[in-house]
């Protein structure tokens, strides 16, 4: 299985790989991207199986990232992992097409409830 | 009400947000205190600014702590002995963007949050806004979490589309 990670912060895209591994998600293909535009060319181009995606970044947001995947075609399970977690955003989210948000900080459990039933 | 006012009511929820995220960050007990500054030293610093869509004003969130903290953040965010001040900057900013999106979930409106700024100083004192500071203590070191109105936003950007943008600092 291939998982994008995609923050600005290579010490938040460390934490959440670490974290998948604690939730006993890891053993899989990680793919890193450091923004949204990065991370869109990514997915379009290796055919990724999961999207992991902080909200706040250069060049193309997380929710940017997501409708522009979604308006490709692409149906991608996708999960914010994010510093923001309000109502407002959730709903957003999941109006977007997002399978969840994950907010910081956050817990292995946290990962294992909302990523376990898409990383076989 | 003003953001500040808000904010000062809500003192004793960010000193729970800032010994939450501490507590996770670092995975160690954060304690509050009252009184300690931060030591005399290098100072890792980050802020970003919360923009109120509804009044156009501008609330900065600054996290600080010494540099001796941030390696020790640093070292552990991305499992390495020797993290360089690159690495610094990254686990002090991704604090700062943690604790700014937390503090943005406590105000009541629609708001926008600016990308985290990280720098590196040697001024250890306290910035002189009229706002609201808490403090906690982690490893034994002060780190210090200021939320105060915006007068210098200079250098931040959003994130998106939008990030090549410099955020104007308002009239």
């Amino acid at each position: 299985m291939k998982i994008l990670v995609a923050d600005d912060s290579k010490a938040m895209r460390m934490i959440v790989v670490r974290t998948l591994r604690q939730a006993g998600l890891g053993g899989h293909d990680i793919i890193e991207a450091e923004d949204g535009k990065q991370a869109y060319e990514i997915a379009r181009a290796q055919n990724v199986d999961l999207v992991l995606s902080d909200w706040n970044m250069p060049e193309m947001t997380g929710i940017e990232l997501l409708k522009a995947l979604r308006s490709s075609g692409s149906e991608v399970p996708f999960c914010f992992v994010t510093s923001e977690g309000s109502d407002e955003m959730r709903e957003q989210a999941s109006q977007a097409g997002a399978m969840g948000l994950i907010a910081k900080p956050f817990t292995s459990d946290a990962f294992g409830d909302i990523l376990a039933p898409v990383v076989a | 009400m003003s953001a500040i006012d808000e904010f000062e009511e809500a003192r004793e929820d960010l000193e729970a947000l800032l010994i939450e995220v501490l507590g996770s960050v670092f995975s160690e007990e954060a304690m509050p205190v009252w009184d300690d500054a931060l030591p005399p030293g290098p100072i890792v610093s980050s802020r970003l600014a919360i923009h109120d869509e509804v009044d156009d004003s501008y609330t900065m969130v600054e996290v600080r702590t010494s540099a001796i903290v941030a390696r020790v953040l640093a070292s552990r965010m991305l499992l390495t002995a020797d993290p360089g001040p690159d690495d610094l900057l990254d686990a002090v900013g991704e604090l700062g963007n943690i604790a700014g999106g937390n503090v943005k979930s406590l105000l009541r409106h629609s708001c926008r949050l600016s990308l985290p700024l990280a720098e590196m100083t040697d001024d250890a004192s306290a910035p002189d806004v009229d706002g609201v500071t808490v403090r906690a203590a982690v490893l034994g070191q002060v780190v210090e979490l200021t939320v105060h109105l915006a007068g210098d936003i200079e250098g931040l950007t959003w994130p998106g589309s939008a990030s090549e943008e410099v955020v104007e600092t308002p009239a």
